[in-house]
């Protein structure tokens, strides 16, 4: 809105409306804002904590230079969060699309199943299952077995000696079922947007489709799949975040760690390194998409 | 609105598509089929399903199972899924475990549950106004929040935590239970979800038609929108709860009176493999509380997420 001569009752209610978010804005800059800009500056300063307070000094990009010249470790993690990005992202994309297909469909039971993919997200975000995990992990490790979630819980080995089977494929079988244990616990989320996404597609072109005689095939990939098309790109920058923000990545743990341990300049900056390049990922991937898939079918 | 344009432009892009489709003899029996599933098709989807949704359940009832184990059980190699000698010593064992020096456990609960109201009850509320003002008020600078909202949902508490700290420091509120409520109020996720619904379902002419009544923002709040954005408001509840519910306070919270349950289960879990029986009751127990939300909010949850796709 430009501002214009009329003053007066517009004037007064465009302020009101501004006092609406004005507790959650205080709420923003003192939680999030100042914060944010705070870590950042600790990236590109040298923090001590003394006793009464915290001392900093601007030393630039040092902690930047430190990480990459001369750290082995981190270039490592930095590697690992990064290839994980390009096998996660289209996993959790595919698997949570056929399963919105498939619960999208009209059968018995719909509501409980759509509440029990959902049922990770609701368990899996707090420090509950965080627990459940920790001590799943800590005693398989006490025990110096694998530290993977599933192998915790029951033994395939046992399993297939039970049933005749060769024990050699079990470790195969294994990581198999972690994967798709992870996997599925990833996207709950996912899952409700698509279905949410399949029900505002118009029945008429499923209608038209099969007075054309179309194959369930040629509806997904000309009808389903470009109608998706702006809720898939949510999904996906939501993924991200979640692969960004994962608790289980390394690097995420390690800076963590550092902090817990009083190090707040270089895990600042090992935190702004990885978003900086995962941002810059996120920018081309979501560019590259609009450009070249979205307009195409809009 | 979004929607209306999408079904105006799709058909035009159908028809350009339609060329692709080979076109072929749509015989009787290919109808039928299309139409109604057979029954290896449903028993197909049951199965598919059912083995997809075994691995959601099965941390849980791992955890249930796990928390009737006795020691023996926990300790055995190669572990055992079920439980052969169920016991509910985990659970008995529990109060004194979680008892502090001078503190009972009821305090700790009492804490949860307070802090996880009031913080629930703030969050939402302000979430709600602020995604209103932002949906429908006619202000500059307001495009520009949204945004930042939108790029802020890139960030998670780690980044946070020490900058948070000297901010709850410097508010004398270390050790308080605003230190738990705070921190949460600078979410941007239940802003979010709350203005996508109200672009897609509060329709600007309810408001238009409140304001030539001469009602107040205040009152067209709550008397209009409120009943309409009622599923997006559950689900901001279930987020909010489970959210506050699971939150660790770091090194805000250090008075065992002011302790929460979450803070509390760490300790004991820290304790050690002997402990496993018990923090897997504890976890149990935990979980309850975020499960019966969801079940009551349930049908608002599929509900909103429906509009976070409308626009962007």
């Amino acid at each position: 809105m430009k501002k214009k001569h009329t003053k007066g009752i517009e004037a007064r209610k465009s302020r009101y409306g501004f006092m609406f978010v004005l507790p959650w804005l205080i709420g923003f800059v003192l939680f999030f804002f100042i914060p944010i800009i705070q870590s950042l500056v600790y990236s590109l300063s040298t923090v001590q904590v003394t006793g009464n307070g915290i001392a900093t000094e601007f030393v630039g990009l040092e902690h930047y230079s430190y990480l990459i010249d001369r750290d082995p470790e981190y270039l490592k993690m930095l590697r690992t969060s990064v290839i994980s990005f390009a096998y996660k992202l289209p996993l959790i994309l595919v698997v949570s699309i056929v399963l919105s297909l498939v619960l999208n469909q009209k059968f018995k039971g719909r509501v409980f199943f759509r509440g029990l993919f959902f049922l990770p997200v609701i368990i899996a975000t707090g420090v509950v299952m965080e627990l459940v995990f920790k001590t799943i992990d800590s005693s398989s490790t006490a025990l110096g077995v694998s530290d993977s979630i599933t192998s915790n819980m029951f033994s395939i080995e046992s399993i297939m000696e039970s049933l005749d089977l060769p024990t050699q494929i079990a470790t195969y079988i294994q990581t198999a079922v972690s994967s798709i244990f992870d996997l599925i616990w990833e996207c709950g989320i996912q899952i409700i947007l698509f279905i949410a996404g399949l029900q505002s597609i118009p029945a008429s072109i499923y209608e038209a489709s099969k007075v054309e005689g179309a194959t369930k095939w040629e509806e997904f990939w000309f009808i389903t799949f470009p109608q998706l098309g702006r809720i898939t790109l949510l999904v996906a920058i939501f993924t991200m975040l979640e692969i960004f923000a994962d608790n289980q990545n390394e690097l995420m743990s390690s800076s963590y760690i550092k902090m817990s341990g009083g190090i707040y300049d270089e895990s600042s900056a090992m935190l702004w390194m990885y978003f900086a390049i995962v941002a810059v990922i996120m920018g081309i991937l979501v560019a590259l998409y609009s450009k070249f898939l979205l307009k195409k079918w809009e | 609105m979004e929607n209306v344009k999408m079904a105006q432009t799709a058909t035009p892009a159908l028809g350009t598509k339609r060329k692709k489709f080979r076109i072929r003899k749509a015989s009787k029996k290919q109808f039928s089929k299309r139409f109604t599933r057979s029954r290896a098709g449903n028993v197909f989807y049951f199965s598919f399903l059912t083995l997809a949704g075994i691995f959601c359940l099965l941390p849980l009832i791992y955890s249930i199972v796990t928390s009737f184990k006795p020691l023996d059980e926990i300790m055995i190699f190669p572990p055992k899924f079920f439980v052969k000698r169920p016991t509910i010593a985990n659970y008995i064992a529990l109060p004194e475990l979680l008892s502090g020096l001078e503190v009972s456990i009821d305090r700790y609960i009492f804490n949860s549950i307070f802090v996880g109201i009031v913080a629930t009850f703030l969050f939402v509320a302000i979430s709600s106004v602020a995604a209103f003002s932002l949906s429908k008020g006619k202000y500059s600078g307001r495009d520009f929040m949204f945004k930042i909202i939108q790029y802020a949902l890139l960030f998670n508490s780690y980044t946070l935590a020490l900058p948070q700290y000297i901010i709850l420091t410097k508010l004398h509120v270390v050790d308080t239970y605003w230190a738990y409520i705070l921190p949460h109020m600078a979410s941007t996720m239940g802003i979010f979800l709350m203005k996508q619904y109200m672009d897609g379902y509060v329709s600007e002419t309810f408001i238009e038609a409140g304001k030539i009544d001469g009602a107040s923002y205040l009152r067209i709040f709550w008397t209009i929108v409120i009943p309409i954005i009622r599923p997006a408001m559950l689900t901001l509840t279930l987020f909010g709860f489970q959210a506050v519910w699971a939150y660790l306070p770091g090194t805000t919270v250090y008075t065992e009176t002011v302790k929460t349950l979450p803070m509390i289960t760490a300790q004991v879990t820290s304790a050690g493999v002997a402990r496993t029986g018990s923090s897997m009751a504890l976890t149990v127990l935990m979980m309850i509380p975020p499960i019966v939300i969801y079940l009551a909010t349930q049908s608002g949850v599929t509900e909103t997420m429906s509009s976070a796709g409308i626009k962007e």
